[in-house]
């Protein structure tokens, strides 16, 4: 009797796909329903930034930090400024310091949301995507009117902010956290229970913390195994060691944690947000900081907890007011090497759970 | 990169300037990572100590990279488990390529930089991914951006770029085409 | 009333009469199709805070009607290395069975249009099994390796429902004692007076979850999951050969939406008001609710999807069936 003759199908998903979130091509080997073999193959939206970067001045720089990860945009921008002013010892004043949070910690929230509206999304749901959206709509209404832009803000500046907060904006923004912690109730109640939802998520793509460590990822990739890291607490920057927040830490390293995770991180942004639009002191904006930026020669770096992990930049510079050299410690890009090893024994299915659970933004994974 | 101190900048006077707690403490950390390191491999593979900004640095003879990143990840007393961030710079004028490897111990609560130096032409550094996976698309991004060949690395192939890209276009040589 | 085209002559006029009647049922039905396509994005629109089509026509009524010219206009493409033969005839097999199952449905009492065939059950589930040739050809003569994948997938589905389909309507069979639809209705007005959606609860609901699936609709939407495969067994399908899959599908949901009202809500009976009203609210009732659930569950995947179909649907309903059985024999 003849042996049947099966074949692997090399089978490639994106980089035009619905799912990949951006312009990624997983090159995936197939058995029948088996994924034998995967390979994420990155680059088709690398622009070049860091090689731009050593012909910019610091300040130019900021706005190609927007468009890495383009949905996080103010938290790229804390990232640039941040590192500068760690490097030149500024000084940055108080009103500045908290209007960062606010916008850094909404960043995260509406960050968070197209998580949400995405992921269900590609798992079938249809109207969560809307809801998210339509709650991430208020928020980049009050962006635009803050900084005039709705998805690449090039908000802060070396030493401080670049605009103030407009009249009545701080109390706009403060009747939005009660109306978004009902928003999330109601987005609990629509998916977190649903059985098909978790059928779908539970106890898939799971990893644990020595290989997550050793593996280098950050941010909720991290934390869902239960490991307790997060920047903003070890390594406290700007003023969060006033803040009265938990680090969320799930147990199991499975999608669904990092889905909870996403879900809990948004209501500890939300504590922030509130603490820190009570605090907001009067001044300016913008402390003392020379015209033209120069950083004193030498090597830096520094890191914060962005939306996706620990976004890091690394400055090599000659004195002058261009960086030597700038490096980007992009999450998404690390974050992504998991992709392999999850991927091996999964059904297809499982692979837009898996891919959709690792949160990563093409503009940030290439740069 | 530089050795210094914080030193007010005219010092005419004999007394001693007040050192800044912050650096006591990284030279103490740089100190007690480094003589493990000396203990282990002799003197030599360290080519330079110091800090940077409070960051404790060492850069490790290019041979004995591996084994030193591995070295420092499994010795108990040392723990450097956590490869924050992998860079790679191209110093022209001083005609060598460097590579710069952070790590972080969760044992001794700080981080530890550490760098290796090729010359420009064959750039070539042992691979660390048998140590820390996690550095796999890091050495493929400063393969494909600036030329260094990491010995001992699974798949090095080009990661951004396409893979019949002429030329490495973070060095500062590079020539853009049209 | 018992009119029955066996018993008349097999004249000219009667073929001509018979004609003329499938032919206003097949424009009836497309009618009720482009609405229901329509009322679809326009509720689950409402459901998102959206609002739907809005600008063609007044409310966006003619939406529907624009979309098909559309596809009617379309170039059509057939990919280089298809079957040309297969990749033509697919979508005619899938849509071809959709028509005939309507007609042994009863609309109304007097069901003029209706064959009131005495196996009317059995030719129904006959039929619903032959559109999953046609899906299955279609996912083999694109020449595309999603689309077999979304073939073979959707072909499995279909028949592993067909199972408690069948199975459950079994038991409405066993309480009327007849195949023949027509009588199925007058049996719920019957003793013991109330539909069979109160007796049949059990069968009831097997039946609303195998006919979502049967339909490929969310959750069970896997074969056609966008973000999955691109668009399954009909990715390489475009202008009016499209439109025939699509609608294929959507006079499904009218056909099981009719079935589900005629087994278990009592057809086109109800007080007041005439019988093909009742009929059409019933329906109505029906492809809103499967409205309803395509907006709010997410999809279910294969593996999970066959075992439940096989581990838990199967045995339920072998035991409705039973269940009935006994009582039936006991009263």
């Amino acid at each position: 009797m003849a042996e049947i003759r099966t074949e692997e199908l090399l089978m490639n998903i994106g980089p035009q796909h619905p799912s990949t979130h951006g312009v990624l091509r997983v090159v995936v080997k197939v058995d029948g329903e088996i994924i034998k073999e995967a390979e994420p193959v990155v680059g088709y939206l690398h622009r070049g930034t860091e090689k731009l970067a050593e012909d910019l001045q610091y300040t130019q720089i900021i706005p190609y930090t927007d468009r890495m990860d383009y949905l996080s945009s103010m938290v790229n921008n804390h990232a640039i400024v941040t590192a500068v002013e760690h490097a030149m010892d500024l000084e940055v004043p108080e009103r500045a310091e908290h209007l960062r949070v606010i916008v850094v910690e909404l960043n995260r929230l509406m960050s968070h949301l197209v998580f949400l509206g995405t992921y269900l999304l590609d798992l079938g749901a249809m109207s969560p995507f809307l809801y998210a959206f339509a709650n991430r709509e208020r928020v980049v209404d009050y962006f635009n009117r803050l900084c005039g832009a709705r998805l690449t803000y090039n908000y802060m500046r070396v030493g401080g902010v670049k605009w103030d907060a407009p009249d009545g904006w701080i109390e706009d923004v403060k009747t939005f956290v009660p109306h978004m912690r009902k928003e999330l109730d109601m987005l609990h109640d629509l998916v977190t229970g649903n059985e098909i939802f978790l059928n779908r998520v539970k106890g898939i793509g799971v990893y644990d913390t020595d290989y997550a460590l050793s593996l280098g990822l950050s941010g909720i990739n991290l934390r869902c195994t239960g490991f307790n890291w997060d920047l903003r607490k070890n390594k406290p920057y700007s003023i969060y060691d006033r803040f009265d927040f938990d680090v969320i830490v799930g147990q199991n390293g499975d999608c669904f944690d990092r889905y909870m995770c996403h879900m809990k991180e948004i209501v500890e942004s939300l504590k922030i947000v509130e603490q820190a639009l009570e605090q907001i002191p009067d001044g300016p904006v913008m402390g003392k900081v020379p015209k033209i930026l120069r950083v004193p020669a030498g090597e830096y770096y520094h890191a914060i907890e962005g939306t996706r992990g620990e976004l890091g930049v690394y400055i090599v510079s000659e004195g002058k007011d261009k960086p030597y050299r700038l490096k980007f410690r992009r999450p998404s890009f690390i974050n992504l090497q998991v992709l392999p090893d999850l991927l091996r024994g999964q059904t297809m299915s499982n692979l837009i759970a898996i891919l959709g659970a690792v949160d990563i933004v093409l503009g940030e994974v290439d740069a | 990169m530089s050795e210094e101190t914080k030193k007010p900048a005219a010092a005419t006077e004999e007394a001693p300037a007040p050192v800044d707690p912050r650096v006591e403490q990284a030279n103490a950390f740089l100190e007690g990572v480094r003589s493990k390191i000396v203990a282990a491999f002799g003197d030599a593979v360290i080519e330079e100590a110091g800090l940077a900004k409070h960051q404790p640095t060492l850069v490790i003879q290019n041979d004995k990279w591996a084994e030193v990143v591995d070295y420092v990840k499994q010795e108990p007393s040392l723990a450097f488990v956590y490869p924050e961030a992998m860079a790679g710079t191209d110093y022209m004028e001083k005609g060598y390529i460097e590579v710069y490897l952070l790590v972080h111990s969760f044992v001794r609560a700080g981080d530890l930089a550490l760098k290796v130096r090729t010359p420009r032409d064959e750039a070539k550094v042992p691979s660390v991914t048998s140590t820390f996976p996690g550095t796999n698309w890091e050495e493929r991004e400063i393969y494909d951006l600036l030329g260094v060949t990491f010995v001992g690395h699974p798949d090095l192939k080009r990661i951004m770029n396409t893979d019949d890209w002429n030329g490495h276009p973070l060095r500062k040589d590079y020539v853009v085409q049209d | 009333m018992d009119f029955t085209w066996l018993d008349k002559p097999l004249e000219f006029s009667t073929v001509l009469n018979m004609i003329i009647g499938a032919v206003i049922v097949l424009a009836f039905i497309l009618g009720v199709v482009t609405y229901t396509i329509y009322f679809e994005r326009k509720v689950i629109g409402w459901m998102q805070w959206r609002i739907g089509p809005n600008r063609v026509g007044p409310l966006g009524l003619l939406q529907s009607i624009a979309d098909v010219l559309k596809l009617l206009i379309k170039e059509d493409i057939v990919p280089a290395k298809a079957d040309r033969t297969v990749f033509l005839i697919a979508p005619i097999i899938a849509f071809f069975p959709s028509f005939m199952v309507l007609a042994v449905i009863p609309f109304t009492a007097t069901h003029v249009f209706t064959a009131a065939s005495n196996v009317g059950v059995v030719y129904y589930i006959a039929l619903s099994a032959l559109t999953i040739i046609g899906v299955v050809l279609g996912g083999w003569a694109s020449n595309n390796k999603y689309s077999l994948i979304g073939g073979m997938r959707s072909a499995a589905q279909m028949i592993s429902y067909e199972v408690p389909l069948a199975m459950s309507m079994l038991g409405v069979v066993l309480m009327a004692g007849s195949l023949n639809l027509v009588k199925i209705v007058e049996a719920q007005q019957e003793f013991p007076y109330v539909w069979y959606v109160v007796p049949q609860l059990l069968g009831f609901i097997i039946f609303i979850i195998s006919a979502v699936a049967e339909l490929n609709r969310t959750p069970f939407d896997l074969p056609e999951a966008e973000s999955e495969l691109v668009a399954g067994y009909f990715t390489e399908y475009s202008g009016f050969r499209f439109a025939f899959y699509m609608l294929a599908e959507y006079v499904y949901v009218f056909a099981m939406s009719a079935l589900g009202t005629t087994l278990y809500f009592g057809g086109w009976s109800g007080p007041f008001l005439p019988g093909w009203l009742w009929f059409a609210i019933k329906v109505s009732c029906f492809i809103f609710f499967f409205f309803w659930v395509r907006a709010t569950m997410p999809r279910i995947r294969t593996d999970q999807l066959l075992s439940f179909a096989w581990k838990v649907l199967i045995p339920l309903a072998l035991l409705n069936l039973v269940g009935t059985a006994v009582v039936k024999a006991l009263f």
